[in-house]
């Protein structure tokens, strides 16, 4: 009697292409494609899917990012071209993903330099890109109008679509040729309306990540961590409307008190161990794209998730 | 497959004898279905009946108590591959090795921290749970001083690992009334190691390398008269443990191979990424975990995912209703009123905190309900407030009588200015508003 | 006037014979969609002269085709026109105003063409289109006419000056065209879908002057293939163009392709929130009040056919503000008139209810209750910043198409203090009330072949779904099969769907082919039976919001039901919280079942186990509260003496207690058959 693991799944999760290289029109080292699988990770069955990818965030105005790492990396923080160079040739993650924060400040207008930044950043690095726009609905229609102009060719994903806030990522995505994180508050019909949404707004399903906001250890990650579990569990029943790849960052990690009230000798190893184990457990929980932003974690997480899926990472 | 209620109910004697302890045989058989009553208790089965039940209503994963005292732990007892399909309902132990080559002042080091460290989160402590102590030395004596070294230091729950069952019994000779987990039995020396653990009325760990044999050996040790077993699956990487826990984890719960219905032990040592595989046991269905000391931000990350992970996912955690401070306020300090949801609590906190704003924050009783949720279903309600106001002694605090309340407590502002006094100004729905509210409603 | 289908016909002609004149290679620069309008009808790449008229003669002679053929030659040949025609726009600037569509920034697309009679006539249009958030393009004199009166124009402005000739106009369709191909994942040659990406999604209509030569009416006919609207000012008659004034052309096109702007801002001197719900106004801060069983006072919402109804219009009949005296109570009624392409009779309840919501969010004023029994107050204060009566009206009217744009296209209100008419209005609305607590009352489930579902509890419950019937209310008690049906229409991808019934498997359990499928995929096969009027086979499943538990008493063929205000023991031994801990879930437990006190009064209750006199126990305090609904109940079956018979704490707590008391009292479920 062999003793082995049941699985009636009938769905399969999407994929989705982030990058072009110059053959597709972009200039990407890759043209990445992440989700697919019809299993969960290791629940058996046939290919569990890809293994997940790490995306290393780093973001142009380096006051609203966290003290741990602006001064682990230095004065390169300030030039968001030379700090996304950095990362890919240093810390070697498989995607960059790139918050423009200087679109928080209070009043912002600069649109022409957010279209500027996001060309730094195309032009300074070779992986595929992430840009997260705007949070605030007033400055949506012109900054993602921007984000997508300066990333036309390049397959970017953009961020972040919320229910009621979704038309003008969603128009960047469609009008410039790049795929669109769609964001609900750790539930799981919302995330399905979402894209239900996105989906009659023109979005095809092969261009929607699934975000389903991902609290930090220790503040609110066990209902993430189900969130995601759901999602996927739903979609290997047959859900098409859930069957998308996640994306999980927990970004207020270097925020809690138990990292920033840590003792200075301390805090770096707190920050990594943190996102570690957070990152570790989303990437188990279904996550196809797992962020970070403290350079160290990059290293240990790569290793579990090499071993968990194996370096070529087809799974079984 | 599991037997609901009636089915159950219709095997039952039916005359409501209580001798079982439940008021009624269908109470007996909801508790029965629940996995949470023990089918021996009922006196006037006939056997069939007891041989269909008996199987069906154990538990599928056997309830094992490792340790003695303050800090003892049970694991066992789980009914669910994913945990929001109802709840964990124990969470790993986590003991920290040592080994019997190392000198005793090594090796109290080690029980020292485990003993003392303690990390405290929403009002409880968490803390590693015992020693795990490794005969590297072969020697019976050598290992009986290590465990020696280690009871002397603390109370603690503990693994005795070696092969040997004359070593084992040399460690078990110091240690065994207070039920450390013997690892491991073997299909070489089972027989030993199951007389020790009956001997010593301890657990037992048993070890295969394939899920099939596993199972055979469990039967074998049942057999033997192990009075308790966890299964060790010798996974020696992350990919192994997954596939090899998963598929134990689910054969056990829809009780397909009830000879694997036992507690998980993970050694992480052997895998060489102890964190990862560490966060893997504790998602992934371990009962015991075995590491090697651990740096304050790994064990504080560990502990805080094991939190999680075990957190019941329909009992919110809850704060501790009363007056909180952020930053140091002042007498014209705002009050912030929230809710006791531990989640709520702490988002608030946070944005009051990156606000840069001194000021209190009332938390109500609401029974762990958010705000939403508290609002709709009554819990949060003017009486409430008023009572707080009242009991947390507010009124000393501040000089002025001004309460903020959550956005979604808008159609509560009224009742509660008339029930308190106070006066009540609507905050923001989303705390990420709280900065710019202060900004423009309060400064004014 | 000039005939439209006679000028057509020769118009075409001419556009042949222009054809024939092509010759050579030519295309567009800047596209990859080559002649886009071309391409998109037929899904060729047309480059020469051949391949032009072979085109044209494979699409029945389509003018769209001609006139962009022709067009392109022309550019090819002569070059773009100067400065500030733009002419044929390419690609990368297109994207640009494709992703304003999409984002809402722009809510639609105009095209002006020909001759204004008079320069002003065309600048008050392009005014009102830029207001109105219109993307408008142009073509002919109307453009050296606005330019020669001062209108600035260009892609900024969003007055796209496309070319000299009317005949430019073939732009406009090349635009849309290539939108539906870029972001309406319309395939070329895939004329269905172009043709729906035209009439829904592009939302494009045509103001026409004069000034047209025939070639040019026979391609502006053409627009109407794709179902963009023509609307003419000043001189064409016939096939579907619609006649209009000038004043009256935006104010049409935008009503013939449904777009509506929303509104945003509230004109009344109060400020007006959510954040305002709570608040109360004392007698002591009251200026007036209305209702509240000190004056007669109602609220009704109709559904009105659109002629009766002016969007906007608010009208007060009777006393206003400066003919009351501070303190007084006024009789009131507030009577909101709405009309909607998709809105329903049934769905007037639940509009009417937000109304209380709206009133509240008014800083100065207050409301509670709903119909007949409102009460409604003003405070001083908001008097004292100008709030009048009318004021009111418009924040309900405006809060109405702030909050259902999609639903309603016009809301009126009409505000009555005078108390004569007051009284009148009331005796009819008090019909209206009675003839929609009968329509719900009266509906079985035999009358319907669509339940909805419920998923709302699924967060808590992953699996669990609600099967809503007409005669079965979701366990929550809150939705009715009614208010499932309209959340579905308003929210088609909410938390409500339709279960189509299917066919019957048990008429007596209530098991339904449909419903068992529905049930199957919604607790992703964990349930794949469900018996709607059954407790011992196949129950619904529960989550955990039931407002009472049935649970089964076999020792007395029974069923008692306890909820959850109800704390105490019960005959079964357990409490409710124990009962709802082993039940709740999203479990399917037989001989249990979580439900709401509404079903209690329902016939389908317990029917599969032989109907309501099976219960045999139910707490005193929820039995005082169904008193009367149950009573009436049971007289109608004939047996109102069973009221008495069923136990409650009072009588019977221990399960022999309650055999004892059955066996005294007689109650009918100890003949019964047995439970298992």
């Amino acid at each position: 009697m062999k003793v082995d693991i049941i699985s009636e799944w009938t769905g399969e999760i999407g994929e989705v292409t982030i990058g072009a290289t110059k053959k597709e029109g972009g200039s990407r080292c890759a043209a990445i494609v992440i989700g697919g699988g019809s299993g969960f990770p290791f629940l058996g069955g046939s290919a569990p899917g890809r293994k997940p990818l790490i995306a290393f965030e780093f973001c142009d105005d380096p006051k609203l990012w966290s003290p741990i790492v602006t001064e682990f990396e230095g004065d390169v923080v300030n030039d968001a071209g030379a700090w996304a160079a950095r990362a890919e040739e240093r810390h070697r993650p498989d995607l960059l993903r790139f918050y423009l924060t200087s679109t928080r400040r209070r009043g912002f207008q600069e649109f022409s330099q957010v279209g500027r930044s996001v060309e730094e950043v195309l032009e300074r690095s070779t992986l595929p890109l992430i840009v997260e726009g705007s949070i605030d609905p007033a400055i949506d229609s012109e900054t993602f109008l921007r984000c997508g102009e300066a990333g036309e060719g390049e397959r970017l994903l953009l961020g972040t679509a919320e229910e009621g806030r979704y038309r003008s990522v969603a128009a960047a995505a469609m009008a410039y040729g790049h795929s669109v994180i769609a964001q609900s508050p750790i539930d799981v019909n919302l995330a399905k309306q979402l894209n239900i949404l996105l989906r009659e707004t023109g979005v095809p399903h092969d261009r929607i990540v699934i975000d389903p906001y991902t609290g930090a250890l220790g503040y609110g990650f066990e209902y993430s961590y189900s969130a995601m579990e759901r999602i996927r569990y739903a979609a290997l029943k047959g859900d098409e409307d859930l069957a998308m790849p996640m994306v999980s960052s927990a970004i207020d990690s270097l925020n809690i008190k138990e990292v920033r009230e840590a003792d200075p000798g301390q805090r770096g190893e707190m920050a990594v161990k943190w996102e570690l184990y957070t990152a570790v457990s989303s990437a188990i929980a279904g996550a196809s794209v797992v962020c970070v932003r403290h350079p160290d974690t990059i290293v240990p997480l790569r290793s579990a998730i090499d071993s968990l899926w194996g370096k070529t990472g087809g799974g079984d | 497959m599991a037997l609901k209620a009636l089915d159950i109910y219709k095997l039952l004697p039916k005359k409501n004898c209580k001798e079982c302890g439940e008021p009624t045989c269908l109470t007996f058989a909801m508790k029965l279905a629940a996995g949470k009553a023990d089918i021996e208790k009922c006196p006037y089965l006939d056997e069939e009946a007891s041989r269909i039940l008996g199987a069906s209503t154990k538990p599928p994963i056997q309830r094992v108590k490792i340790g003695v005292g303050e800090r003892s732990f049970a694991v066992g007892d789980e009914f669910v591959q994913f945990r929001h399909e109802k709840t964990f309902n124990h969470q790993p132990g986590i003991l920290v090795a040592v080994s019997d080559l190392w000198p005793d002042d090594r090796i109290q080091d080690v029980v020292r921290e485990v003993r003392d460290g303690v990390l405290v989160r929403i009002g409880t402590d968490l803390r590693l749970d015992g020693i795990a102590i490794r005969c590297e030395s072969g020697s019976a004596e050598e290992f009986s001083r290590a465990v020696a070294a280690v009871e002397a230091k603390a109370d603690l729950p503990e693994v005795l690992m070696a092969a040997d069952p004359e070593v084992m019994e040399a460690g078990l000779s110091v240690c065994g009334a207070f039920r450390p987990l013997i690892y491991a039995a073997t299909d070489e020396n089972y027989q030993g190691m199951c007389a020790l653990a009956g001997k010593f009325g301890c657990p037992l760990t048993i070890r295969a390398e394939s899920l099939e044999s596993l199972a055979k050996l469990s039967a074998l040790a049942a057999k033997e008269g192990a009075p308790a077993l966890l299964i060790d699956p010798s996974a020696t990487t992350l990919s192994d443990y997954i596939k090899k826990a998963t598929a134990i984890r689910q054969n056990a719960v829809s009780k397909t191979v009830p000879d694997l219905g036992y507690p998980i032990f993970f050694d992480t040592t052997v895998t060489g990424m102890q964190d990862a595989a560490l966060a893997l046991g504790v998602d992934k269905y371990a009962s015991v975990l075995v590491c090697d000391r651990l740096s304050i931000p790994s064990r504080n990350a560990l502990l805080t995912l094991r939190q999680n992970i075990y957190t019941d996912p329909q009992k919110p955690i809850q704060m501790n209703p009363g007056i909180y401070r952020v930053g140091e306020p002042v007498r014209d300090s705002p009050v912030f009123l929230s809710v006791n949801f531990s989640l709520t609590y702490f988002t608030l906190q946070g944005y009051l905190e990156a606000s840069g704003v001194p000021c209190y924050m009332l938390v109500v009783d609401t029974e762990g309900y958010s705000v939403l949720t508290a609002v709709a279903g009554g819990k949060l309600n003017e009486t409430l407030v008023a009572e707080s106001i009242k009991k947390t002694g507010l009124e000393s605090e501040v000089d002025h009588r001004t309460l903020i309340i959550p956005g979604y407590a808008a159609p509560l502002s009224g009742k509660i200015e008339d029930e308190s006094g106070w006066k009540v100004l609507v905050g923001p729905r989303d705390a990420a508003g709280v900065a710019e509210f202060l900004e423009k409603e309060w400064k004014k | 006037m000039q005939d439209v289908e006679k000028s057509s016909f020769s118009g075409k002609a001419e556009l042949l014979k222009m054809l024939d004149g092509i010759e050579g290679e030519f295309s567009y620069e800047g596209t990859a969609y080559h002649l886009p309008v071309t391409y998109a009808i037929t899904g060729r790449a047309i480059h020469t002269g051949d391949e032009a008229r072979s085109a044209y003669k494979d699409t029945g002679g389509n003018p769209l085709v001609a006139a962009e053929c022709i067009t392109s030659f022309e550019q090819a040949m002569h070059g773009k026109e100067e400065d500030p025609y733009t002419g044929f726009i390419v690609d990368s600037v297109l994207r640009k105003l494709g992703y304003s569509l999409v984002d809402g920034s722009i809510l639609g697309l105009a095209l002006l063409a020909g001759t204004p009679p008079r320069p002003d006539t065309a600048a008050a249009i392009c005014r009102e289109l830029q207001e109105k958030y219109i993307l408008t393009f142009l073509a002919g004199d109307v453009i050296s006419s606005l330019v020669e009166s001062g209108v600035k124009v260009g892609a900024e402005y969003r007055l796209v000056p496309l070319g000299k000739q009317p005949l430019m106009g073939i732009h406009f369709i090349d635009i849309i065209a290539r939108v539906a191909m870029m972001f309406g994942g319309v395939a070329p040659g895939d004329t269905d879908r172009l043709l729906r990406y035209a009439q829904e999604r592009a939302r494009a209509f045509v103001i026409v002057f004069s000034g047209l030569d025939e070639p040019e009416i026979a391609v502006y006919d053409a627009f109407g293939l794709l179902g963009i609207p023509i609307l003419s000012v000043d001189g064409y008659e016939g096939k579907e163009w619609v006649q209009v004034e000038a004043g009256d052309a935006v104010g049409k096109g935008l009503d013939l392709k449904g777009i509506r702007v929303t509104v945003t801002a509230i004109p009344i001197p109060m400020a007006c929130s959510p954040a305002f719900e709570g608040k109360s106004i004392r007698k002591e801060e009251m200026f007036v009040e209305f209702g509240g069983g000190r004056s007669p006072a109602f609220e009704l919402l109709r559904s009105r056919p659109a002629e009766e109804v002016t969007d906007g219009k608010v009208t007060v009949i009777g006393p206003e503000i400066e003919d009351i005296r501070e303190g007084s109570a006024v009789p009131l009624a507030i009577i909101v008139d709405v009309y909607g392409k998709t809105m329903k009779k049934d769905y007037e309840p639940v509009l009417e209810r937000r109304i209380h919501n709206f009133v509240n969010y008014g800083e100065g004023t207050w409301h509670v209750a709903q119909r007949d029994m409102v009460w409604v107050r003003i405070s001083k204060e908001a008097v004292a910043h100008g709030v009048r009566i009318e004021h009111l009206g418009e924040l309900i009217a405006a809060k109405f198409r702030i909050d259902f744009p999609d639903l309603l296209d016009a809301v009126q209100v009409t505000l009555i203090t005078d108390e004569k008419k007051v009284l009148e209005a009331k005796e009819e609305a008090g019909l209206i009330y009675e003839e929609r607590d009968e329509r719900i009352r009266g509906m079985k489930d035999t009358d319907v072949d669509t339940f909805y579902s419920c998923t709302l509890c699924q967060t808590f419950a992953p699996n669990h779904v609600c099967i809503i019937t007409p005669e079965r209310p979701a366990l929550c008690g809150a939705i009715t099969w009614l208010d499932g049906k309209i959340a579905y229409e308003i929210s088609p991808s909410g938390a409500n769907q339709p279960v189509l019934k299917g066919d019957m498997i048990d008429e007596v359990r209530g098991e339904f082919e449909g419903v068992n499928r529905f049930v199957k995929k919604a607790s992703h096969g964990e349930v794949d039976r469900c018996s709607l009027y059954s407790i011992l086979e196949y129950p619904m499943t529960c989550c955990g919001c039931f407002e009472c538990i049935a649970v089964m008493v076999p020792e007395v063929n029974g069923f008692l039901i306890v909820n959850r205000e109800y704390t105490g023991e019960t005959p079964s031994g357990m409490t409710f919280s124990t009962l709802a801990g082993t039940i709740g879930g999203g479990a399917q437990t037989p001989g249990f079942a979580g439900i709401s006190k509404g079903y209690i009064l329902s016939d389908r209750f317990l029917q599969a186990e032989g109907g309501i006199e099976r219960l045999v126990w139910i707490p005193s305090l929820l039995k005082e509260e169904l008193h009367d609904r149950l009573v009436q109940k049971l007289k109608e079956r004939g047996i109102e003496s069973l009221f008495d018979k069923i136990a409650d704490e009072e009588k019977a707590v221990a399960l022999e207690d309650l055999i004892e008391y059955l066996a005294r009292v007689n109650h009918p479920a100890l003949e019964m058959p047995p439970l298992i």
